[in-house]
């Protein structure tokens, strides 16, 4: 109450003045002095973040008097308050972008249409095909490359060992088969997961779907149509369950953001990883440097061959509303420039935007598994909409209800299935 | 501004009076304005805060309005599209008949806890009094993502403080034991959350009307030899029902609408089973970019609100004039 009569003061005093200059904005000055660029929660620690500042220092040594402002955003929430900066005209000049993220925004307007500057980025010429596709749209280029991430199994070379395991598994079974001794080895430890695969890690179980030949949803006679509950797709999704029942103890409504905490804590066998987590697991500070650790591809249910794996990755998009469009161009320049890339690839373990420095980690045990597992890959369906089916945490909830045994995993994945095909054909 | 102070010095108001009747309509609009110049205020900040944004949801419930709409801050009319389809969902119902179980559930539990401790702070003496009321308000006090943070700790799934004391008593094993598993459990703990953070209020609220009953009606009632359930039910609560039917209604109001505690108890991702009607417009709206939709679902909500405060203000009403 006491809020609103101060309020209504104030308004009395403006109202009783003119209030003028309340009108007259300088927002003009203050843009053109700061750069806000918004990145993710990544790169807010550790060798990352070394990276950003590296570049800012850079950028603003070009650019006397402008200074950079990096506001780092989390995975959960970001699109939410980028919707609300667009439609508020308070948008970022530089936004990071997941590579699922970017056509919704593309088909909608949002992004600044960079087709001409392409020639202007380093390793334009190079990079990552997949990426690239990601930034493409109708033809049209609307944001760079940044990085790209590729998961395989990160596992306690010790424990596996007991049971049996030595070098890479060469199939799915030989895997599962190894992590059920290793579940009956450490029974006494009811906290135990020989496999850690929290419910609603949803990047690597339909890695499972994709290995038997099943996808999430296919364009066909000119619309999208949800197909988890094919034949292709139901056996993927039985053998994921009967995985995760078999080794793993992690919450099956949970999500893997924080698995690498988990693991550091000694009562994990291994957990299905981007490459970063290897240094988060053994980190000093909050991890646990003396885990012994390897690494391997997952294998698939093929004998010889690996399971598809989620091609993640981001993109540095601009804003249309962004009034800094020069400004934002050259700081993605200086962003993504050779050195700066060698460095976030071989010090945070990322796959590089561009082929010319794949080779920079191929010599690292603990990295090369992860390049390895790249070359077979699955991605989300291409679909403006698609960002939706994401943020309507679909895939989640599906995986959640089957695992928890609420659903069967027909019922389930028939439920996704029509939610998705009613999601991406939304006008 | 200046011409309060006119208008204000008593030693001017005859002489005024005496010329009002000479004056034309100018002068007497001129002579009534005072009071509504000092009303525009408060009237320019409700309709900047209120009136507008009502007017755009109501706008944007009858229009397609996506993610394009929204950077070009322009829908196209659809008329009743978007109503159609949410009353022909049957999602929409369920969560309509989950919202209103919720609701009755947690007023209840709210008004049946908090008036049995208004009615053992009458009985206490005055330094136990003291504690309990500190210790409401500190709860009362307590910002919400900071409770939820706490009550998140006491259900988690790995280091859950409840979890393992109730395991340690052995009264049931509840080692990796995920309370949003099942949604009724997920529920109870939900509601524990928000009736515990609405106690407070309620009942000191209640406690300051229980405070107010003269105690010659207790005491004659008593003996009269009405038993402590008599008195309480026909002396205190018909003199203190105003109070009740205000907390009631406001209750009704806030649980009505409750997204806080479950949205970040669920970690920004709750699956369907837990949507209230709060929950489903913002999903719609900001995660699937149906704005239209979401707006719609918020229009539902409000006229639904709107019954239970008349309610509310025609009680606030009635207690202004019965002061007056």
């Amino acid at each position: 109450m006491k809020f609103r009569y101060v309020v209504a003061a104030a308004l009395a005093v403006a109202v009783a003045a003119g209030a003028p200059t309340a009108g007259a904005r300088t927002d003009g000055d203050a843009a053109s002095s700061t750069l806000t660029v918004w990145l993710m929660t990544d790169a807010q620690g550790g060798a990352w973040a070394d990276v950003v500042s590296a570049a800012n220092r850079q950028f603003e040594s070009a650019h006397p008097g402008i200074e950079v402002d990096v506001q780092i955003q989390t995975w959960g929430d970001h699109l939410t308050k980028l919707d609300a900066a667009l439609a508020g005209g308070r948008a970022p000049d530089v936004v990071e972008l997941g590579n699922t993220e970017t056509t919704k925004y593309m088909a909608a307007g949002a992004l600044a249409n960079i087709t001409g500057n392409r020639g202007s980025f380093p390793n334009s010429r190079t990079w990552l095909q997949a990426l690239t596709q990601s930034c493409t749209y109708q033809g049209r280029l609307f944001c760079v490359p940044y990085y790209a991430g590729a998961r395989a199994v990160i596992y306690r070379r010790d424990h596996w060992r007991q049971a049996g395991l030595r070098k890479a598994p060469a199939s799915l079974d030989a895997f599962v088969n190894a992590g059920k001794r290793l579940m009956r080895l450490k029974r006494s430890d009811r906290n135990y997961s020989a496999l850690y695969f929290p419910g609603k890690y949803w990047y690597a179980a339909m890695s499972f779907v994709y290995d038997y030949g099943g996808a999430i949803a296919r364009f066909r006679n000119g619309r999208w149509v949800g197909t988890l509950d094919s034949q292709f797709a139901l056996r993927g999704l039985r053998k994921w369950k009967e995985t995760a029942r078999a080794l793993s103890r992690a919450n099956r409504s949970g999500t893997e953001a924080t698995q690498w905490t988990v693991f550091s804590q000694g009562r994990v066998g291994a957990t299905i990883s981007n490459g970063w987590e290897w240094g988060l697991i053994i980190d000093p500070e909050n991890g646990n440097p003396r885990l012994n650790l390897g690494a391997f591809p997952m294998p698939s249910h093929t004998k010889g061959k690996f399971m598809p794996t989620f091609l993640g990755g981001s993109d540095l998009a601009i804003p249309a509303t962004s009034g800094n469009r020069a400004l934002a161009l050259d700081w993605i320049r200086t962003f993504t420039s050779n050195g700066n890339m060698r460095t976030l690839t071989s010090a945070a373990g990322v796959i590089p935007n561009t082929t010319s420095l794949a080779g920079v980690n191929a010599s690292k045990p603990q990295l090369a598994p992860f390049a390895q597992a790249a070359k077979a890959s699955w991605f989300v369906p291409t679909a403006p909409n698609w960002a939706n089916v994401e943020n309507a945490q679909v895939l989640q909830n599906m995986l959640s209800s089957i695992l928890t045994g609420r659903s069967t995993v027909e019922a389930a994945s028939r439920r996704a299935s029509t939610q998705i095909t009613q999601i991406l054909n939304a006008r | 501004m200046s011409a309060a102070p006119r208008a204000a010095t008593p030693a001017a108001e005859p002489l005024l009076s005496s010329r009002r009747r000479e004056r034309g309509l100018p002068a007497r609009v001129a002579a009534g304005a005072p009071p509504y110049l000092l009303v525009l205020p408060t009237l320019v900040v409700l309709v900047g805060v209120l009136a507008y944004p009502l007017y755009w949801l109501g706008r944007i419930s009858f229009e397609h309005y996506g993610l394009a709409e929204l950077i070009a801050r322009k829908g196209t009319w659809t008329g009743l599209d978007n109503y159609r389809h949410m009353l022909g969902d049957a999602e929409f119902w369920r969560i309509v008949a989950r919202t209103i179980a919720f609701t009755v559930v947690n007023v209840g539990l709210t008004m049946l806890f908090a008036t049995l401790i208004a009615l053992l702070l009458v009985r206490m003496g005055t330094i136990v009094r003291g504690a309990v009321l500190v210790g409401l308000v500190w709860v009362w006090a307590t910002p919400v993502t900071v409770a939820i943070a706490v009550w998140q700790w006491m259900v988690d799934f790995e280091f859950g403080v409840l979890n393992w004391t109730l395991t340690k008593l052995h009264v049931v094993d509840l080692i990796h034991y995920n309370w949003f598993d099942n949604p009724w459990t997920g529920f109870a703990v939900i509601t524990a959350v928000v009736v515990w953070g609405a106690i407070p209020f309620a009942a000191i609220t209640i406690y300051a009307g229980f405070s107010q009953v003269p105690q010659e009606l207790v005491e004659a009632a008593e003996v009269d030899g009405a038993s402590a359930w008599e008195v309480f039910w026909r002396v205190t609560f018909p003199l203190v029902k105003p109070i009740f039917v205000i907390v009631t209604s406001l209750s009704i109001i806030w649980d009505f609408q409750v997204f806080n505690q479950i949205w970040i108890m669920l970690e920004f991702r709750p699956s369907p089973d837990y949507y209230l009607l709060g929950v489903y417009s913002f999903v719609e709206s900001f995660r699937v970019s149906q704005y239209g939709l979401g707006a719609a679902i918020a229009v539902v909500m409000v006229v639904l609100m709107l019954g239970v405060s008349f309610v509310y203000v025609r009680q606030m009403v009635r207690i202004s004039e019965a002061d007056a």
